[in-house]
């Protein structure tokens, strides 16, 4: 009986952590989210306060006239690790061909390989950034960009990314 | 002996289900176009599936009033557009926004000023299912369809039987809508080294290509942002400033995003010269109305394009800056976007015609 109960408790547990999340889920859908998805373990839908609970560090990057900007956010490598990208150890092998494929909410796409992002191949961390100079970003800039340091051009560092999509490439 | 009689059994039973041929239609485009196309695995391109989409392109019985087909608002002389603001569907009535030109959609992914259609089959759904169109008529036309002599055999000869679908139908359709392919311009020419561009055309393809910076003296008008590539167009969704609060909120309505408000498609540039009148809505008659626009009348908000904000051939300049003499080159330029080929061209004329004569 005892037993009995304690299945009822976690079912009716179950049930409403189930329903809250959809509701949440729901109302969430306009609240801006970057999606991590493809070939991934988990897809992720990142929120601004999903974002805020990740570590942080800064990275530089140069704007168009040259000076260089101060953001904030979390490495890309670290997102696509929690979303279960190969990458470490696994980023070898017929994992060396895949690409992530930033997208902006206003259609702009470009990509990266897989060992650009990862910290086995390279010192430079590029990030998902969600502050500039410890303030939210700007509109048509955020919620969400990506910064790319060390670059000679801007033009990979995605502005209002709304999608990060892993393939393979497939000649 | 038994897998023998198996695979016997599966291989007359797969000749059964299909046991028609087609002829694939070889798609020809030029190699700067690029080879990012889309063709759903489902629905190869073949010449008895395009002369089928052909037909129904052309096919006013597929509209509650029969008068109204694909072509009433995409028509051939003008590039696959129409020259009205808002088109009209059955007994008259506005569309909500300005018909686009159909040209080079083999490229295109999202569909529709505000990108609403994932693909080409996608697309053709909507006008036949709007009211205001085609007068939501999809359903029943399948039907009268296949009441006709003529339809029974060409859906047999494109997908094996003469059952006609609504799948069927926007599968057909997409599969000519593929074939539209506009790549025979002067500036094609110029492109492949048959044509010299005067010297007005030359200064206006210089300005369209290039960003303008002031400080190095050099001049541009910065259209190939958005509009650069030989295709003349990105799968982009910007505010290029039309209003401060647009009534027509455009990609906003299909994703829910503030910032998205009065997104739209940048449109292709191909053969504009005779897409007129321009905008989603419609609002300028003539080119010189939209150089205008561009160059001294964009309207801050939120969501404005970055891509039109600050760039100025005038040092801490607001506007564009640029001359007369310089918009009228620019639009020399368009009109080396034109492709009298591909208006003229029969294999995307009016099948139907052909019976009158």
């Amino acid at each position: 009986m005892k037993k009995n109960i304690f299945a009822l408790t976690l079912l009716l547990s179950m049930f409403f952590t189930t329903f809250s999340t959809t509701l949440w889920a729901q109302k969430a859908t306009k609240e801006a989210a970057v999606k991590v998805e493809g070939e991934v373990l988990k897809t992720l839908s990142l929120t601004l306060s999903d974002l805020a609970k990740l570590p942080h560090v800064e990275a530089i990057m140069k704007d168009r006239d040259g000076q260089l900007q101060h953001y904030s956010g979390v490495p890309v490598f670290e997102i696509l690790k929690q979303a279960g990208v190969t990458l470490g150890k696994e980023l070898k092998g017929e994992n060396l061909t895949k690409y992530m494929l930033v997208r902006s909410s206003d259609g702009y796409e470009v990509v990266f390989s897989l060992a650009e992002l990862d910290p086995v191949f390279t010192n430079r961390v590029i990030i998902l950034a969600d502050q500039k100079d410890g303030k939210p970003l700007a509109d048509r800039v955020g919620p969400f960009r990506l910064v790319v340091p060390d670059e000679n051009r801007p033009a990979r560092s995605v502005l209002e990314v709304s999608n990060l999509i892993i393939r393979f490439a497939k000649e | 002996m038994f897998l023998v009689l198996a695979t016997a059994g599966i291989l007359i039973a797969a000749a059964d289900i299909n046991p028609f041929y087609t002829d694939p239609y070889k798609l020809e485009y030029p190699d700067y176009f690029g080879n990012r196309i889309s063709i759903p695995a489902d629905n190869p391109t073949t010449k008895q599936g395009v002369y089928l989409g052909r037909m129904l392109f052309y096919e006013t019985k597929l509209s509650s009033s029969k008068t109204i087909s694909c072509a009433s608002c995409h028509q051939q002389k003008l590039a696959f557009a129409d020259s009205k603001a808002f088109s009209s569907g059955i007994n008259d009535m506005p569309t909500k926004r300005n018909s686009m030109s159909l040209s080079n959609l083999l490229w295109v992914r999202n569909f529709f000023w505000d990108g609403r259609a994932k693909g080409l089959e996608q697309q053709a759904t909507f006008p036949l299912n709007d009211p205001h169109e085609m007068g939501n008529y999809l359903e029943q036309a399948v039907k009268d369809l296949q009441r006709t002599k003529e339809y029974p055999p060409l859906f047999k000869a494109a997908f094996g039987t003469t059952e006609i679908t609504v799948d069927r139908l926007t599968k057909a359709i997409a599969q000519f809508e593929r074939t539209l392919i506009s790549a025979n311009a002067p500036y094609d020419k110029y492109l492949r080294g048959e044509y010299k561009p005067t010297p007005e055309e030359l200064n206006g393809m210089e300005l369209f290509m290039n960003s303008p910076v002031p400080s190095k003296n050099s001049r541009g008008a910065n259209c190939a942002q958005c509009h650069g590539t030989p295709k003349m167009y990105m799968e982009l969704f910007h505010n290029n400033g039309l209003d401060s609060i647009p009534k027509d909120i455009g990609r906003e309505e299909i994703t829910g995003m503030e910032n998205d408000r009065g997104r739209f498609r940048v449109a292709t540039l191909r053969n504009i010269e005779l897409t007129a009148p321009y905008m989603h809505d419609g609002r300028f008659k003539t080119l010189e109305e939209v150089l205008d626009h561009y160059n001294e009348h964009i309207l801050s908000s939120r969501t404005l394009s970055l891509s039109l904000q600050d760039r100025s051939n005038v040092e801490k300049g607001k506007t564009l800056g640029l001359t007369a003499q310089e918009k009228s080159n620019i639009i020399s330029f368009l009109k080396m976007l034109t492709d009298t080929d591909f208006v003229n061209d029969p294999r995307f004329a009016n099948p139907h015609l052909k019976k009158v004569k």
